[in-house]
């Protein structure tokens, strides 16, 4: 009798197998459209667009140019909903109708196993960009790992972001800062829950640290001063409801990223170090980052806006900061030895880059509400050009019904929405929109979120997908 | 300790502290900062050939070998983009200037 053990065989999935686990994942009544642009106090409706999800390549990781593309936006999307049914949210108005049957759908035993089935290969795929854009080489010492840290100037005064400059400057401040502060809400409204991840289990000093700083950030068990209680009030100040996911339809592909990023840290401990280097990095920079959001909204709103989420920031991470390196990193290196440095500057490198990403995407996403007339016009030399035959693309054709919502997504190059007939309103962001008739239409710009309701019986549209608009313009 | 950034690649690629000129090369076996003039005679090591199975560097001068396992480990760096930052053996007070040096195609993988 033979007792040779099993070959050891890791888990993965790739190819048409985790496409199919990641439609049937998605396929879930919980994450279909939905009929409305917001959802009603409902944490367990994420809208994932599993129509679209067979059409996607999830293998082919894509490079940092390719990062906003719709399967990032896709696989973000997924990733939060994976993440996030180890969180308990709860309805503020109750657990009624519905709602009950959506909370047992999304916490199931099947929601759950097939979410962790897909999310190592989605992982992969949302975050290996990262392995070609942050490098880290020679033998690092406390001494050198000191010098750059101080190097990064993490507590100086930054410079204005250009999502700063694109609020303040925007045609409808109001409305910027709104779909700012949106962009927001899953990591604000859940504050702290990836790094919680952190401090289970046990390992020592660092750990009862690392668990102060929860402590700060849950308000020390009075529920008024939680974090995430200050940043509802801060939206519900600025005119916006404080439920979960009500505007799921316009975050951002870089603002999921954002987020799930820390998730996917916590949730993969052999990432832990990396962690603490992201972590030390944000509670640093948040002290100037907070100062200067809290001066923005002061500005855009007057003194109706409640700051004091980010006014708490600006003392509280002072000592956060202080607290992640003398107290976490320095006495991690101590116990554990300098082969962890590389790993912490990782994560502190890491969250730059997408903190660079996520600037960029935002400051586009509000030049491009704010320019909605003018893509409108753009309309008409781009579909002379389609009619006269000088440009040719690739054009779907497309009749809907009366109150047909295309949930938010975006496309990887430009395109062209042409009506045939009927009346349809295009949505660029929070409360953002242009009315297109017959014969009219708007250049939909690469990689922008946007999404479509029809407002009149019927809507018979094209969609020439012209690659870059510019090209039909000489 | 002086800690400076400068381009992984292209214009700027070189940093020279106090007279010592270092660039970031790419490599089959890996990536890192490294000294461009070699410690024998000053030759331009950053126009070197690899040696057998990617062991050592070398040297278009006097064709002596460097093990590349000893130059990775030398320079603490990081590489975000094209950006490098690289904390260097040289106080803080030490000149530094910025220049262009072409890389041999063994380090510019």
């Amino acid at each position: 009798m033979s007792h040779a053990p099993n070959a050891y065989v890791p888990f993965e999935l790739h190819g048409q197998e985790l496409r199919d686990a990641v439609v049937r994942y998605a396929s879930n009544p919980i994450y279909l459209d939905n009929e409305e642009w917001q959802n009603n106090d409902n944490p367990y409706r994420r809208q994932l667009r599993p129509q679209v999800l067979p059409h996607l390549d999830y293998d082919a990781v894509p490079g940092r140019e390719d990062i906003l593309d719709y399967s990032s936006l896709a696989v973000q999307r997924v990733l939060t909903s994976v993440y996030e049914a180890d969180l308990v949210f709860l309805p503020k108005s109750g657990l009624k109708d519905r709602k009950w049957e959506d909370f047992q759908q999304f916490y199931s035993p099947s929601n759950r196993a097939l979410g962790e089935a897909i999310r190592p290969a989605l992982e992969k795929y949302a975050f290996g960009f990262l392995d070609d854009e942050v490098e880290i080489s020679g033998k690092w010492t406390k001494e050198s790992f000191h010098a750059y840290i101080e190097s990064l100037g993490a507590d100086d005064p930054a410079e204005a972001s250009l999502t700063e400059k694109a609020i303040l400057s925007s045609t409808d401040r109001e409305r910027a800062a709104r779909m700012w502060l949106i962009q927001f809400a899953p990591d604000f409204l859940s504050e702290a829950s990836p790094m919680i991840r952190n401090v289970l289990g046990h390992y020592g000093a660092t750990q009862s640290e690392w668990f102060k700083i929860i402590i700060d950030e849950y308000g020390y068990g009075v529920h008024d001063t939680k974090h995430s209680r200050l940043f509802e009030r801060t939206l519900e100040s600025a005119g916006l409801a404080s439920d979960i996911h009500r505007y799921w339809q316009y975050y951002l592909n870089s603002s999921l990223l954002m987020n799930n990023y820390f998730h996917y840290l916590g949730k993969n401990h052999e990432l832990f170090f990396r962690y603490v280097g992201a972590l030390y990095y944000t509670e640093a920079t948040l002290v100037d980052f907070c100062r200067r959001a809290a001066s923005v909204l002061t500005s855009v709103f007057g003194d109706k806006a409640d700051v004091e989420y980010f006014t708490e920031h600006v003392h509280i991470d002072q000592h956060h900061g202080r607290m992640a390196l003398e107290k976490l990193i320095d006495p991690l290196i101590e116990e554990h030895g300098e082969h962890i440095i590389p790993e912490i500057v990782r994560g502190i490198e890491e969250y730059r880059v997408i903190q660079a990403v996520s600037d960029d995407d935002f400051a586009t996403q509000i030049a491009w509400m704010d320019k909605g007339p003018e893509f409108k016009k753009l309309h008409a030399p781009v579909w002379a050009a389609i009619e006269s035959g000088k440009v040719t693309a690739p054009v779907a054709d497309i009749v809907e019904p009366y109150g047909e919502l295309s949930n938010t997504h975006c496309h990887d190059g430009d395109e062209l929405c042409h009506i045939v007939s009927g009346t349809m309103k295009f949505v660029s962001g929070f409360d953002s929109h242009q009315i297109l008739e017959a014969g009219e239409g708007t250049v939909i710009q690469k990689n922008r979120l946007h999404g479509a309701i029809i407002e009149s019986e019927e809507c018979v549209y094209q969609i020439h997908s012209v690659g870059d608009y510019k090209k039909c313009l000489s | 300790m002086l800690v400076l950034t400068f381009a992984a690649t292209g214009r700027g690629n070189c940093v020279e502290v106090d007279g010592t000129p270092y660039v970031y090369v790419r490599t089959a076996s890996g990536s890192f900062v490294m000294r461009a003039d070699c410690p024998h005679r000053g030759g331009p090591l950053h126009l070197a050939a690899e040696g057998p199975e990617g062991k050592s560097l070398i040297c278009p001068w006097h064709e002596r070998r460097t093990a590349t396992v000893r130059m990775r480990q030398r320079i603490p760096a990081v590489r975000t983009g094209r950006t490098v930052r690289a904390v260097l053996p040289h106080p803080p007070q030490a000149e530094v200037s910025h220049q262009h040096r072409p890389l041999s195609p063994a380090l510019a993988c």
